[in-house]
């Protein structure tokens, strides 16, 4: 049924969820399976090159982390697990990689903002549902 | 009495908070840090008390240095023809138009039209290094020029801000002839005594380096130049002994980020008045114009001389409009000396923090070169440059 599953994982307790749901679905349905990690906290408008450079170290580090952990849980399964980090918009580039790449389904975790904020702006899952150009599978 | 500690948990509050709201929208905490300044410049009765003008200006000093540290010489030599006439096209355009405009058109005096030409000269290399390396440019030929170009156009301007006001006496001339055997002498000496007295807890490297800048910034200050020259040319001539001692920098970055940043850049937003904001609206966005304008006429055709492509030419001019932590701190030293207004300071503030974001979004979003590099190898990414 599905043939190239992506998953967006950003280290969350639903992005871990996710990707258990999304790594049993590959290895039941012989897919293949990806996630997509957004380095999007960069800080902007910086004072100095320094404040950048150990963001980004910092960030490195996290996403090093969280993709070893995940390749850890697929290898667990016996599936082979293939990981993205981009950095950019997270909703932007997630979309884009899932339509360039051709995944037919994504894989996301529940994200829980604030009432507020879901209202104001739609929660990230939210849009994603939205502008996805597959089929989405939200993880709660 | 002064009520030290509770002006310090006032001010510690606001750099808190600021770094708080940082953190949650993902700008740089300085910015936050000067608009959190102008909430409580406004609506608080923030006080500035000697000490916190010494924290500031001691900020405003290892920022400058820091600076100055993060110059890549090799790519600045590599590229030297590029980088030195775009840097430098960056630089004298807009401190011309942005000068003759506030002299000529706004009315304002002679020194000030200087200091507004100086603050809107600048380029930020923090800003632009940071849509570098969301791009991914950072790595490429043409991104390395861009950046090196950047510390050419910061080089213009604290030379302008350091020479323009100072006194041409004896106390120049021992500023000039010390800081000259600084610079001759500290690429030589630093190595050699970091290496004699290694890293300790006790901190010997960051305090020889403070040493120098409070010594030559004192000498500077004799002569009514500024401090910041000095740190900031002591940094580029120290700039490969930090390349090579990552742990050296980034101790100095929480020295600076933890305890003196703040306070320079919440001093500085605290002084702008919204008051002023609103009387001068159309001077603020007119003044936006002449920097981006001037920025356009001095690197744009340059970016043709080149043969770069018509996009990257936009992306680079616009990069190089922004400005940021030079532009506060030629400000700020105009309203110390009062060679500028409350009122013009807060026109200039404005406009560089403008001038930071404007610059920036529009370049991204209609001027990214094509081609960039997507994704980045996770192995590349931890070494992040």
């Amino acid at each position: 049924m599905w043939r190239k599953i992506l998953v967006g994982h950003d280290g969350s307790e639903g992005a871990k969820k996710a990707l258990s749901v999304a790594v049993t679905l590959a290895s039941q349905l012989g897919a293949e399976i990806h996630t997509i990690s957004v380095e999007e906290k960069l800080p902007h408008y910086a004072a100095t090159v320094g404040e950048v450079m150990e963001s980004k170290q910092e960030a490195a580090e996290y996403f090093r982390k969280i993709t070893v952990e995940a390749q850890q849980a697929a290898k667990a399964a016996g599936v082979t697990l293939r990981c993205h980090v981009l950095p950019g918009h997270e909703v932007e580039t997630i979309v884009t990689f899932a339509k360039d790449h051709g995944f037919d389904l994504l894989v996301i975790g529940f994200m829980g903002h604030s009432k507020i904020f879901g209202r104001i702006w739609g929660s990230t899952s939210q849009n994603l549902t939205k502008l996805s150009p597959c089929t989405v599978l939200v993880v709660k | 009495m002064e009520l030290t500690w509770q002006v310090a948990a006032v001010w510690i509050g606001l750099a808190l908070a600021a770094t708080l709201i940082s953190i949650r929208i993902g700008v740089s905490v300085a910015l936050v840090e000067i608009v959190v300044g102008t909430v409580g410049g406004n609506l608080l009765d923030l006080r500035l008390t000697p000490w916190i003008n010494f924290l500031a200006g001691f900020g405003s000093i290892v920022l400058t240095f820091l600076a100055g540290a993060e110059i890549d010489i090799q790519v600045m030599k590599a590229k030297w023809r590029e980088t030195l006439s775009i840097g430098f096209a960056s630089f004298l355009m807009p401190f011309l138009g942005a000068g003759a405009y506030a002299y000529w058109v706004a009315g304002w005096s002679v020194e000030a039209s200087e200091i507004a030409g100086i603050a809107l000269s600048t380029t930020s290399v923090a800003v632009v290094y940071a849509v570098m390396v969301e791009r991914g440019y950072n790595e490429t030929e043409f991104g390395q020029m861009i950046l090196a170009a950047c510390f050419i156009t910061d080089l213009g301007t604290v030379l302008a801000l350091g020479f323009l006001f100072a006194d041409y006496d004896w106390h120049m001339a021992a500023f000039g002839v010390c800081t000259a055997l600084a610079l001759w002498l500290l690429p030589k000496v630093t190595p050699w005594f970091f290496a004699k007295v290694g890293s300790k807890i006790s901190e010997p490297e960051a305090k020889f380096i403070l040493l120098i800048l409070f010594t030559l910034g004192g000498l500077a200050q004799a002569a009514k130049s500024e401090a910041v020259l000095p740190a900031y040319l002591v940094g580029m001539v120290l700039a490969p002994v930090f390349l090579s001692n990552r742990t050296l920098a980034q101790r100095m970055r929480v020295i600076a980020f933890t305890i003196l940043t703040p306070f320079y850049f919440l001093k500085a937003g605290s002084l702008v008045g919204w008051g002023a904001i609103l009387n001068s609206v159309g001077l603020i966005g007119i003044f936006l114009g002449v920097k981006v304008a001037a920025k356009f006429i001095g690197v744009w055709p340059l970016t043709h001389a080149f043969r770069f492509g018509k996009r990257e030419g936009m992306y680079l001019t616009l990069l190089m409009s922004t400005g940021l932590t030079f532009g506060t701190i030629s400000a700020l030293y105009g309203l110390a000396n009062r060679y500028i207004t409350e009122e013009q300071y807060a026109v200039l503030v404005t406009v560089v923090i403008l001038s930071a974001v404007v610059p920036t979004l529009i370049a991204e979003r209609w001027f990214t070169p094509e081609g960039e590099p997507g994704e980045e190898a996770l192995e590349r990414r931890s070494s992040a440059r």
